[in-house]
């Protein structure tokens, strides 16, 4: 809509408040990490200028290097193989089998779960000795294969990734409330004209979410991967041999050393990475605008 | 007789469709509702059950005293109707904030409003531990620390990247036309706002909130940097009253995070009715 | 209705907004962030001791604690008060590397003249040297702690064993004799803070380098060959090592699977506690405290792990009636009476010199006696290093037991930490 005169007080107004908060809360604590990521500083002493040097060392450790690694697979695997997932359930739901009400309550109760629980439950899932991924596997005889999956470096970061990638009821909430405005019509004529259920969803429901729920949900789940530092710390604490650490756990450790320094670059390389996403994902998803367009213009014709 | 065999191969497929979904459907069932078990029996057990035997095992007695424990000794009551008005009152002020800002980035173009939905995206990806320091300075200057207003100011600012993000989603699908015709009806800026997209994006305003609320709910960092006194502490607080370094006590630990699920969950189920009611009313999408 | 509702709730936030958490009034308040509380072992009889104090100085002085049972939560809060110049009135100290920074930059307050009144008399026998500024004290050292094995003589019976081993050499036999009867020989961590691994390096690092291995850093050879050591205990610990952490050790050291335990004296009161006995046995009576091993050709003889498990620092007041009212309080919570009695209650120990009280437990007097014969002290790794090395400590023992970097290489990664936080 264009901006009328009569708009113009009336929207400043409006967004004053959040700009404010953004301002005090966000921009100018940002402002102080970038130029403490300059500074070689532990809380207490004269802060001294050190130029890049921050930056410098965190690439030239392989502890930062595996972060950011783990945080860009994470990130991909939480949009690409997550969403996907949620987006699965959410079609099925809201198809509205028996139950459909209780199961999407439960799908959220991880959300609401604190992160101190799913953690232990998970380390004791994980446990080499009374595990109980371990008791399955030589139950069905594959014996040989039981290990202490948090213990091996081949295995923690997949096992830290894989169990917490099946969480999709958050993801599938959002989606689902966004299925529900999809006009019933659709769905009728298409099963007058004989179309499964799959090709509805992937003809009719998968098209209308892509620009809104879809797009919204691929974006927060990514960001939510770079951010991911919470369950990483009380899983595994980044181990074995930092086989497992997020730039955000790393910052963490940098800041208990009252290295201020180096924990704010790497706040500053996060948000960067994080931007670097958010902008490739728009570009992902705005490459088939036209596309969704014309298909919904010519599902209108055909009305 | 053609028409009728391919009814039936369908049909077949089908079959093999519903049972497929069903086995998804009570995969993650099982999947989400499995730690809540185990959290639930862990919670019965006494620390050296826990400790020294199989985690997957039952306890041999069960032990409730853990609830009496962690409502007795943590004083759990107090800090859930702190966390809960605290929750509340961000959620609300936040919700509010941002589906104003939301509005004014999604239906009107302005100089520099890519530029500012890019700063609100962009504050959804800043680290909030890196924050420390700024934060304890602001809560302090505006005089806020250890008050309510502190906490549900803090918890009010860091939700409003994410809220704005949600809502303006919501709200960019909702078709201009519909301002428009209200517009050449002669409604003005706010009455666009309140009777047209307000109510149009419920859905993302709940969604919102939700999120929020559920932030608010699980944060322990700052609820500990910002607060001192016992009065005002959060349940997230509480929940760590039993852990120590050296000598944690588990179950206890357990029960407390038990009785800091159940109401989130009650609300959660009682609010679910409220959103469908939303969403139901909402747009329609084509 | 609705509007009714939603009324109510904008003045109850309005109201919430303006209400401070609580009224000034005239006495003098002392902030006190603690973390003996909830479960800690000092909780119950520190709180009886604020009150009692509050209560004598009623009127005049309260001091409010701050509950803060999460340790490393309590860290990163006082780092960020002190950072901001919002040190809190009196505070507990753990990261012993760090007092003498925070007492350099003047943020505390100086304690000396108190001291030389007559109060330090009451402090152990050079108690300050390692931790005083220009000759001044800004950080009392309260709480000490010593890390000497305790070891299951059931399960030394079990394996034929009547005595724990002298020296390493003899370590290694019997966690060999251990591992052939199904028991773990002791208890390893890497996961979580590596703590049991950190304990045990430590040992072995003051067994082969001896009194003044910390006097060139990390340079001391001890380094690299005690991580050999380190890296050979694995074989002996529990399934799953690497990724345990303090709970696992605790778990498998109250099962009775673990021949070995290794923690600071706080643990004590847990081999008493009936929920830890089996059979209506204490843990405590199948118990025994055992001396460091000795290492083939080297220094560590005579020598004992210790540290100083916390400070007690006081911010810098302008007020000198705040600032008498917060000495008042230091001296109550070191007396010596008080401490003896601290003690008695968590079987901590301390640098205060008390009287024990007779009803000390057998293993906590044990304790004190292996402190006092000792020829000399050195701190735990942890301690004598930067933090950056105990953030880095798992990190390394996992690749280090991995295989992923030999001993020097494990080395190197703690130096290179030192190094980035330089």
């Amino acid at each position: 809509m264009k901006l009328e005169r009569s708009d113009r007080a009336p929207l400043w107004a409006f967004m004053t408040p959040a700009l404010v908060l953004m301002l005090v809360f966000f921009v100018i604590p940002v402002i102080y990490v970038i130029v403490v990521s300059f500074l070689k500083w532990n809380g207490i002493n004269t802060p001294a200028f050190v130029n890049f040097k921050n930056f410098m060392l965190l690439f030239r450790d392989r502890a930062f290097k595996r972060s950011v690694i783990n945080n860009v697979i994470w990130a991909l695997v939480a949009g690409f193989i997550q969403v996907p997932l949620a987006m699965l359930m959410a079609i099925i739901l809201s198809r509205k089998p028996k139950g459909w009400k209780f199961f999407r309550t439960v799908y959220f109760f991880p959300q609401v779960i604190s992160g101190i629980a799913l953690a232990t439950l998970w380390r004791a899932i994980y446990r080499a000795d009374t595990g109980l991924l371990n008791a399955l596997l030589n139950s069905v005889g594959l014996g040989h294969l039981a290990k202490d999956w948090l213990g091996t470096i081949e295995t923690a970061f997949p096992a830290v990734l894989i169990y917490w990638v099946f969480y999709v009821g958050y993801y599938m909430v959002i989606m689902m409330a966004d299925i529900t405005t999809i006009d019933e019509s659709y769905y009728e004529a298409a099963t007058i004209d004989g179309a499964s259920d799959f090709q509805q969803a992937i003809y009719i429901t998968i098209p209308l979410i892509k620009k809104t729920s879809l797009l919204t949900c691929v974006t927060l789940a990514s960001v939510m991967g770079l951010r991911q530092f919470e369950q990483v710390y009380m899983l595994t604490n980044g181990g074995p041999a930092n086989s497992t650490s997020t730039i955000v756990l790393y910052m963490y450790k940098k800041l208990q050393d009252a290295n201020y320094g180096m924990a704010s670059a790497s706040a500053v390389i996060l948000i960067i990475v994080g931007v670097i996403f958010i902008v490739c994902i728009r570009k992902i998803f705005e490459g088939r605008n036209e596309e969704a367009a014309a298909a919904k213009k010519a599902r209108r014709a055909l009305q | 007789m053609t028409a009728s065999r391919v009814h039936g191969a369908l049909r077949g497929k089908e079959l093999i469709l519903a049972i497929l979904r069903w086995i998804l459907i009570i995969f993650f069932a099982a999947y989400t509702l499995f730690p809540l078990i185990w959290l639930f029996i862990s919670s019965l057990k006494t620390n050296f059950e826990f400790l020294s035997g199989s985690p997957f095992a039952l306890p041999a007695v069960p032990q409730w005293i853990n609830y009496t424990n962690a409502l007795s000794v943590a004083g759990l009551g107090r800090m859930l109707l702190n966390s809960l008005f605290v929750g509340l009152c961000a959620t609300v002020f936040n919700v509010i904030v941002a589906s104003m800002g939301a509005y004014c980035i999604s239906r009107f173009r302005f100089n520099g409003r890519e530029r500012i939905f890019t700063l609100f995206t962009a504050g959804i990806l800043v680290p909030l531990n890196a924050l420390m320091v700024p934060y304890f300075v602001i809560i302090n200057k505006l005089g806020l620390y250890n008050t309510y207003g502190g906490m549900i100011l803090l918890y009010c600012a860091i939700g409003i990247p994410m809220s704005t993000f949600l809502i303006r989603g919501l709200m960019d699908s909702i078709p201009m036309e519909l301002e428009e015709a209200a517009y050449i009806d002669g409604c003005g800026f706010y009455g666009r706002f309140f009777h047209i997209i307000l109510p149009l994006s419920r859905t993302g305003i709940v969604t919102a909130a939700t999120f929020e609320f559920l932030t608010c709910w699980n944060e322990f960092v700052f609820a500990n940097l910002i607060v001192s006194s016992e009065k005002l502490r959060t349940i997230q607080v509480g929940i760590r009253y039993f852990t120590n370094q050296f000598s944690t006590d588990y179950v206890s630990m357990y029960a407390a995070i038990m009785i800091s699920i159940i109401p989130s969950i009650i609300g959660y189920v009682l609010f679910q009715e409220q959103i469908i009611a939303g969403m139901t009313s909402g747009a329609v999408k084509g | 209705m609705k509007k009714l509702l939603s009324l109510l709730l904008v003045m109850i936030m309005i109201v919430a907004l303006a209400v401070p958490a609580y009224a000034a009034n005239d006495e003098i308040i002392i902030n006190f962030p603690s973390v003996w509380v909830g479960t800690d072992s000092k909780a119950p009889y520190m709180a009886q001791l604020i009150e009692n104090f509050n209560a004598e100085n009623a009127g005049s002085i309260k001091v409010v604690v701050e509950e803060q049972s999460d340790y490393q939560a309590a860290r990163d809060k006082l780092r960020t008060t002190i950072t901001t110049g919002a040190t809190p009135d009196l505070c507990i100290m753990d990261t012993t590397y760090d007092i003498k920074g925070y007492s350099e930059a003047g943020k505390f307050m100086d304690l000396t003249p108190y001291l030389e009144e007559g109060w330090g008399k009451d402090f152990a026998d050079g108690a300050f040297d390692a931790w005083s500024v220009d000759g001044k004290v800004y950080a009392l050292p309260f709480e000490s702690a010593i890390f000497t094995p305790i070891y299951n003589t059931k399960i030394f019976a079990d394996i034929g064993w009547d005595h724990f081993p002298a020296t390493y050499d003899e370590f290694f036999q019997f966690c060999e004799d251990a591992k052939a009867k199904g028991y773990n020989a002791m208890g390893q961590m890497a996961g979580e803070n590596a703590w049991s691994s950190m304990l045990w390096y430590s040992l072995i690092v003051e067994a082969i380098g001896g009194k003044d291995v910390y006097a060139n850093g990390l340079q001391d050879p001890a380094f690299v060959q005690a991580a050999e050591v380190l890296k050979a205990m694995y074989d002996y610990t529990f399934e799953g090592a690497i990724s345990a952490g303090a709970g696992d050790v605790n778990g498998h050291w109250l099962a009775r699977d673990t021949a070995i335990y290794l923690n600071g004296p706080w643990w004590v009161a847990n081999l008493y506690k009936e929920d830890n006995a089996v059979d209506g046995v204490l843990l405590a009576d199948d118990c025994e405290v055992a001396l460091n091993p000795t290492y083939e050709g080297g220094k560590g003889e005579g020598g004992l792990v210790t540290t100083v498990q916390a400070f007690l620092a006081a911010a810098k007041q302008d007020d000198p009636a705040k600032e008498a009212a917060v000495v008042k309080f230091l001296k109550y919570l070191t007396d010596p009476q008080h401490v003896s009695e601290l003690a008695l209650s968590s079987g901590a120990m301390f640098f205060v010199k008390y009287e024990p009280s007779p009803d000390t437990n057998l293993i906590s007097q044990k304790l004190t006696e292996v402190a006092n014969n000792a020829e000399f002290t050195i701190l735990h790794v942890n301690g004598a290093f930067p933090t950056a090395v105990s953030t880095e400590f798992p990190a390394a023992v996992s690749a280090l037991v991995l295989g992923e970097v030999d001993a020097q290489g494990f080395v190197d990664q703690l130096q290179l930490a030192i190094d980035m936080a330089e």
